[in-house]
């Protein structure tokens, strides 16, 4: 026989519950909503770049020979033509308003390593490894994605099957404080 | 079961969920690798993604001029070091040069032109407020107040007042009423027949006797005369420099002497004369004329300082070392004698010269011959102030000086400002002035601008020191040179023919070429946009050689008494915030939450007060008092610090903004309050003669320090106060 006090005792605690389910679940979504990628200032589109003018990667990220990031386009690389192109779409009406207002446009990065790695695109151009190779094929897409998995085991993979290196070049490449200095 | 406790089905399902929640809650937040990457709109051809950039310029935090190297990625300046081919501080940096970089990128600067009450203007009417203040304003009425950085704005302006028959413009800072410039340049003329502020070469120093002069930490150029301090203490192998310092209030200076004299404020001169008496009886030869007069026991006596040590430290000048050099400073030249005690002390020198000691004292030359404008003693500000006050000034222009937070309020400045009828400020943020003034047209800070600075003090050399900006500047302001031309431009007529440059880079590239001619520089052209270039690279130009020569001292006659001081209780040490200097840069994090070095207090304005001074007045440390003067009152946390005389306070300088910007507003207070308006006998401000009283407040203000606050000293943060001993009422509670 349950009293009344019991009763009270009984929903309190369900309440707590649901409201801490609750709680919860409101959590999870706000911190999945978190890790998304945010959406770039304006959709640039790999494709009528790259596949239809016919744009080499270089043209844009022109300091991946030369240095550790590739870089992204100054604004005046992409002036260079839409100056003189109708800005019909959204994303050109948008770069056109970053040129006007001589603003930079904020990018959100697309290939990210974790801080405690470092990648250097010099010696990978200059060993004349092509962008698609870890990039995929961003020719075919509109909005540049992310190669899934692009991971150390991914790295390794390569960096452990090179043909013709010598011993000790093959012992720098595995070895730990190459990638994490 | 009994169904009023709580069942383990309850127990069970509350952990369940809250351990759930939990473990998700206190995981990761938002993606911080998401942080946008923003190209350049215009990316020059040198700077190349991810690699950083470097330039070469110069600190203008302080009027010393060291050269420094920021690096920049991007086109965003990331950190500062000090340039270490720059003869001034060879690779050195002080905090508030590091710390100038949260200066540039400052959320509070100034982000355009005003007009009084803050409404937006554009840059061509500022100009044009300018234009109209040269031309329509009698030159007798126009007024240019700069700082006290030697820079190329001093000389432009005074090209600027020349032409325009107006006089010339007056430097002035708070950093130049506690360093006492003119007196010491007024003391060197008396011995070495310069009026300059000497340098002091203490490197080659193997004993160094310190009046006051905290030149480890603010006093005139602290980073190149810290490096020379090592090099008297490890340059110099099989033999360590011994350093003696003589003030009322232990700075770090004094913290890292071999002997600290606490004199009693007012009797340097006394001691400066004793010891001189001393050395030449230790030499055994007649002490010349100004020497003779004094008793050293008598001397010793009245300033409370043990005649062994000053008889030690004669003999270990005469007999024991080759190498001794004396330099005034600080508070010692603040007091109502100040110039004669700073001739004193500079005449010691004389007299270990006659002694066949080497002279150890130069004067920088000034870069291609031309000394800076001096700056200004308190006695001119003082007139400049009248002036206004008498409606005589009509237009007055502020650039690189607060007056309203820097001046004491004895002038009486803020009602000053009122009495001008267009009062222009070129301040990089919104100070405590800019309210008064009509127009606000910022300056650019000094890592976005282009100048160059003739060092006056701590080189060995010619230095003509070269700014460059870093960066391309983050808000709309404009430099106050450009502005100034462009105004003259629009004046037209006589007035552009004399000062005809078109922008500031054009004046300043004049004035570099000149030494395009010289052939002891570091770098030599034939081209001068190749000598320009270079001039960029090395940040700045300077002889290959030093060529100071030791200056020939003489003994003056001297006339050194005791000095006296007002009504009061206490004396009063104003010393320059060891970070934060004169407080211009206080609206700086970095610098508010760098640790005092001696004290360790962060954030906040102390009042330093010995232990036996504390227990008199049953304050502890955090307990704040008033602190009266007969100029000004203000309220402070009290910090227990045994290295100071019982009988003196000390106040750092440097906080109680009232504006600035939000690290800085209403937080400390301001000890310029307390000063007056007296001058110490060569013109500059007697700050050292003020006499104050104490009065608990019954307030705790917990200061944030970072040494260990259960005590350094043995006693506690919390000490409990003495418990009264039980008297017939107490009983009956």
């Amino acid at each position: 026989m349950s009293t009344a006090p019991s009763q009270l005792r009984k929903a309190v605690v369900n309440v707590v519950a649901f409201a801490v389910l609750g709680a919860l679940v409101l959590g999870a979504t706000w911190l999945y909503a978190s890790q998304r990628v945010p959406p770039q200032p304006l959709e640039f589109n790999h494709y009528v770049h790259v596949q239809q003018l016919g744009l080499s990667c270089l043209y844009c990220h022109s300091n991946a020979p030369r240095g550790q990031s590739a870089g992204l386009p100054q604004v005046n690389r992409c002036i260079a033509c839409h100056n003189q192109l109708e800005p019909k779409s959204p994303a050109t009406r948008a770069l056109q308003k970053y040129a006007e207002n001589g603003e930079t446009i904020p990018w959100v990065p697309v290939s990210i390593q974790p801080d405690f790695v470092y990648f250097s695109h010099a010696p990978h151009v200059q060993q004349g490894i092509s962008c698609q190779v870890c990039h995929g094929e961003v020719g075919q897409q509109t909005v540049a994605q992310p190669i899934r998995q692009q991971n150390m085991g991914w790295c390794l993979s390569c960096h452990t099957n090179l043909p013709n290196l010598t011993p000790e070049r093959l012992t720098k490449l595995q070895s730990c404080e190459t990638c994490h200095k | 079961m009994n169904q009023e406790r709580l069942t383990r089905r309850d127990v069970l399902k509350l952990a369940g969920v809250g351990g759930a929640v939990a473990a998700v809650l206190s995981g990761c937040g938002p993606m911080a690798k998401y942080v946008r990457r923003r190209p350049y709109v215009e990316q020059p051809e040198y700077a190349l993604p991810g690699k950083s950039v470097y330039f070469a310029t110069t600190c203008r935090e302080c009027p010393a001029g060291c050269g420094l190297v920021v690096r920049t990625v991007e086109g965003r300046a990331i950190k500062v070091e000090g340039n270490p081919n720059h003869p001034l501080n060879r690779g050195g940096t002080c905090a508030r040069a590091q710390a100038a970089l949260q200066g540039l990128y400052n959320p509070d600067r100034a982000r355009g032109p005003k007009a009084r009450g803050g409404k937006a203007i554009t840059w061509e009417e500022g100009i044009d407020a300018v234009a109209r203040a040269l031309q329509d304003t009698p030159p007798e009425g126009i007024v240019f107040l700069l700082g006290l950085a030697p820079d190329h704005l001093a000389e432009l302006v005074y090209e600027l007042t020349q032409a325009l028959g107006a006089p010339a413009p007056i430097r002035f800072g708070a950093l130049a009423m506690v360093e006492a410039r003119q007196t010491l340049a007024a003391a060197a003329e008396a011995v070495f027949g310069q009026k300059a502020v000497p340098t002091f070469d203490i490197a080659k120093a193997e004993l160094v006797i310190s009046f006051g002069a905290n030149f480890l930490e603010t006093w005139l150029s602290p980073v190149a005369y810290a490096k020379a301090y090592g090099a008297m203490r490890q340059g110099h192998p099989g033999r360590r420099g011994i350093l003696v310092q003589v003030e009322p209030r232990m700075s770090m200076t004094g913290a890292n002497a071999d002997l600290w004299l606490p004199a009693k404020p007012g009797t340097e001169g006394l001691v400066a004369l004793a010891l001189g008496r001393l050395m030449a009886e230790a030499a055994g030869v007649e002490p010349p004329e100004a020497f003779a007069q004094v008793d050293p026991a008598q001397a010793a006596q009245t300033a409370e300082v043990p005649l062994e040590k000053l008889e030690k430290v004669a003999r270990y000048a005469v007999q024991d070392v080759e190498r001794v050099v004396a330099l005034p400073g600080g508070v010692v030249l603040g007091y109502e004698n100040g110039a004669e005690v700073a001739k004193a002390i500079l005449a010691l020198n004389g007299l270990l010269e006659r002694l066949g000691k080497p002279s150890l004292i130069y004067f920088t030359p000034p870069a291609g011959g031309r000394a800076p404008l001096a700056p200004a003693t308190y006695e001119e500000i003082q007139a400049l102030v009248d002036r206004m006050k008498a409606g005589q000034v009509k237009a007055l222009f502020i650039h690189g000086v607060n007056p309203v937070y820097e001046f004491p309020k004895a002038l009486g400045i803020e009602e000053a400002l009122l009495k001008v009828p267009l009062v222009i400020s070129f301040a990089s943020f919104d100070d405590e002035t800019v309210p008064y003034a009509h127009y606000h047209l910022p300056d650019h800070t000094f890592l976005e601008s282009w100048g160059y600075q003739r060092v006056q003090v701590g080189a060995d050399r010619e230095v003509l020191s070269g700014f460059q900006p870093v960066v391309v500047p983050v808000f709309d302001t404009r430099a106050t040179a450009d502005v100034l031309l462009a105004a003259v431009q629009k004046v037209g007529g006589a007035l552009a023919e004399q000062v005809p440059y078109k922008n500031e880079v054009e004046f300043i590239q004049k004035q570099v070429a000149e030494f395009q001619k010289r052939n002891d520089g570091v770098y030599q052209a034939t081209h001068p946009k190749v000598f320009w270039a270079l001039f960029l690279q090395h940040g700045g130009w300077w002889t290959q050689e030093a060529t100071a020569a030791p200056a020939q001292a003489q003994v003056p006659a001297l006339q050194v008494a005791e000095a006296s001081f007002g009504r009061g209780e206490f004396h009063l040490v104003v010393f320059p915030h060891p970070i934060l200097a004169d407080g211009a840069s206080a609206n700086n994090p970095w610098l508010q939450e760098t640790p005092d070095p001696t004290t360790t207090v962060m954030w906040n304005t102390w009042v330093e007060m010995h232990p036996e001074t504390a227990a008199k007045l049953g304050v502890q440390h955090d307990d704040v008092v008033q602190v009266q003067s007969p100029y000004g009152a203000i309220s402070a946390a009290v910090y227990v610090y045994p290295g100071i005389r019982p009988d003196t306070l000390a106040i750092p300088m440097g906080q109680g903004h009232k504006a600035l910007g939000r690290w800085a507003k209403d937080r400390g207070a301001n000890p310029l309050e307390l000063l007056g308006s007296g001058t110490n006998g060569a013109g500059d401000a007697a700050f050292g003669s003020v006499r104050v009283v104490v009065r608990k407040t019954g307030e705790r203000r917990p200061l944030a320090r970072k040494e260990n606050t259960v005590g350094v000293y043995g006693d506690g943060r919390y000490q409990p106060v003495e418990k009264k001993p039980e008297t017939a009422t107490s009983k009956q509670e």
